[in-house]
């Protein structure tokens, strides 16, 4: 296998102003295009773990971090946040609250123009990338004029007009409508089976994440505690339980069944493939 | 949620003469005008530059705007008039014009109230076109080709952009306080909001400049810009006319000691008592009706 993309060498970070780690000895590979989804609760130490690969921590925000990020072979310590941009981009959970030009084109060009990017390059990097989010044709609107889920596109397009290898989303959906929803996972699906981008997601939307991601990473009090195929994440029903977690509802009706000793098999844990099981099981019994 | 309020000054789309005029050139009449203003005390000047820019209006089809904007004038104008009269800023003695009550009328400040107001008149018109007729993002592209560092012109962008948000943020936070049997109207209501407005603005700010620095913003290397404007030979035209023009009138003022016409303005008696009847009364109007609105339940 060739060198992660990320890699996390035993971090322990600890915010500023509190006394318990955040992240807990963490140690972690993440291969280049890999689509992988983070969950935990609220408090876990998910958005700790995104700040770790674009560098804002320890860079920006201040803090006892120790063992090493490396990203791409550059330890995270030691670059700038503007350095690690070009690398790694990152798009938090308030889209508005991202949002700093008068024109969704300038939104986008905001990343190209502190990394220098020619007048020329830009006329084309903007309307491509706007065209790659669904966006194409709103070069002039005021990014506070869109809806949530057209301005979620819009921080996305803000990162990917640098055209960085990973793409970390922090929450992207939680203030969305569920078209909103749908729309940000299906883009950032395409980025990753298309372009090969290394995409990370922390989420909350189990359902989601069984469909699209490559990995599960679950995170409880800043340690990993999880970390697998989707399959084998969902399928441990009581397990996810214990942690306060949901699992996606297949997985939920298939372990019910299970108890009844109506179910045996691998636990599905995508909605199709429940329902096709299902209507076996149904044919089975003859009802 | 999405929903935009427009500030009273704001940029007025359109395609007009004066919307094209580069913004360096338009920032060299406004300088100048400003720069012209507090050189000279001759109302003739100061009224006349005021005309001027009202003038453009029309023809860059900002004439409502423009008017609505400069409604500021109406307390400046009848405050500034009326202290003016009972209390000149010129040295002694005066000549008393009339009494009302323990209140005495002189005349002889009320030239250079004008001359105040004028400076405030003149400069305010020709800022107001220059904003209604500008892009912001335009504006701010031309300050950094004058070396103003970017995080300067950043923030002043940044600042007009969370204007209406912050508009919308106190609204949002007075319905709810509203809907807790809060009082809705007023200053009393207004009050108990700053906390949480400006608790969600320091959040938004932390949080903006999070992505912000994501997206290479603290950079120190050479920046490029989306935005292209333009120096065409007319704006230099209007530029260097601007500049002379303004230029000579400064210097002439300032060698003619300020210029001041006041021996040539003679304000009747009559004149003086009812500009100060009208001044006072629209002043204290608008004082009263700001002091019901506010502590109206």
């Amino acid at each position: 296998m060739s060198d992660p993309i990320i890699r996390f060498d035993d971090v322990t970070f600890t915010y500023a102003a509190t006394d318990e780690p955040a992240l807990h000895s963490i140690s972690l590979d993440i291969q280049a295009g890999e689509y992988v989804a983070i969950l935990g609760l609220n408090g876990a130490g998910k958005t700790t773990l995104g700040l770790c690969v674009n560098g804002v921590i320890p860079t920006m925000l201040g803090g006892n971090l120790e063992g090493k990020v490396t990203v791409a072979g550059l330890d995270v310590s030691e670059y700038p946040v503007r350095e690690m941009a070009k690398i790694v981009g990152m798009v938090f959970d308030n889209p508005e609250f991202q949002m700093s030009q008068m024109s969704v084109a300038e939104e986008v060009a905001l990343g190209l123009e502190n990394a220098g990017v020619p007048y020329e390059d830009m006329k084309r990097i903007i309307p491509e990338t706007l065209e790659l989010v669904g966006l194409a044709g709103f070069e002039e609107r005021s990014p506070l004029g869109l809806s949530g889920g057209q301005q979620q596109r819009l921080a996305i397009a803000a990162v990917l007009a640098m055209q960085p290898q990973v793409l970390i989303m922090d929450e992207p959906t939680s203030n969305l409508d569920p078209i909103g929803k749908q729309e940000v996972f299906d883009m950032a699906a395409k980025l990753n089976r298309e372009r090969g981008m290394t995409v990370i997601v922390i989420e909350h939307e189990v359902e989601v994440m069984a469909r699209y991601a490559d990995r599960v990473i679950v995170l409880d009090s800043g340690r990993v505690v999880m970390n697998g195929t989707p399959q084998e994440i969902f399928s441990q029903v009581d397990a996810l339980g214990e942690l306060k977690l949901r699992v996606p509802e297949a997985a939920r009706l298939a372990q019910l069944l299970a108890k009844q000793e109506l179910w045996s098999g691998p636990v599905p844990i995508r909605t199709e493939s429940a329902v096709e099981a299902v209507n076996e099981l149904l044919g089975a019994h003859n009802v | 949620m999405s929903m935009q309020m427009a500030l009273p000054i704001a940029m007025i789309p359109g395609n007009s003469v004066i919307h094209r005029i580069n913004p360096l050139a338009k920032i060299v009449w406004v300088v100048g005008y400003i720069a012209l203003a507090f050189s000279t005390q001759n109302v003739f000047l100061l009224y006349g530059m005021a005309l001027f820019a009202f003038l453009l209006a029309p023809i860059a089809g900002v004439t409502k705007p423009l008017l609505k904007g400069a409604l500021i004038l109406v307390p400046v104008a009848s405050s500034l008039l009326a202290i003016q009269i009972i209390a000149p800023a010129v040295e002694k003695p005066w000549t008393h014009v009339a009494d009302i009550g323990v209140l005495q009328l002189y005349g002889d400040g009320l030239y250079y109230g004008f001359v105040l107001l004028g400076r405030v008149v003149s400069c305010l018109l020709m800022a107001l076109i220059m904003v209604m007729t500008t892009h912001p993002s335009d504006l701010f592209t031309s300050l950094s080709k004058l070396k103003i560092p970017y995080a300067f012109n950043f923030m002043l962008a940044m600042t007009l952009q969370l204007i209406p948000v912050f508009q919308r943020e106190v609204g949002i936070i007075m319905s709810a306080q509203k809907s807790r049997g809060m009082k809705g109207r007023g200053f009393a209501a207004v009050l108990p909001s700053f906390v949480p407005v400006f608790v969600g603005a320091i959040e938004r700010v932390q949080q903006l400049s999070i992505s912000l620095e994501s997206r290479g913003f603290g950079s120190n290397g050479f920046k490029t810009s989306y935005r292209q404007v333009k120096v065409r030979p007319s704006d230099w035209v209007i530029g260097i006319i601007g500049a002379l023009l303004l230029a000579t009138l400064v210097t002439v003022s300032i060698m003619r000691g300020l210029w001041s016409v006041s021996s040539l303005v003679v304000f009747p008696h009559i004149f003086v008592f009812w500009l100060f009847i009208v001044a006072a009364g629209t002043f204290a109007a608008i004082i009263l009706a700001t002091l019901i609105y506010a502590f109206k339940k």
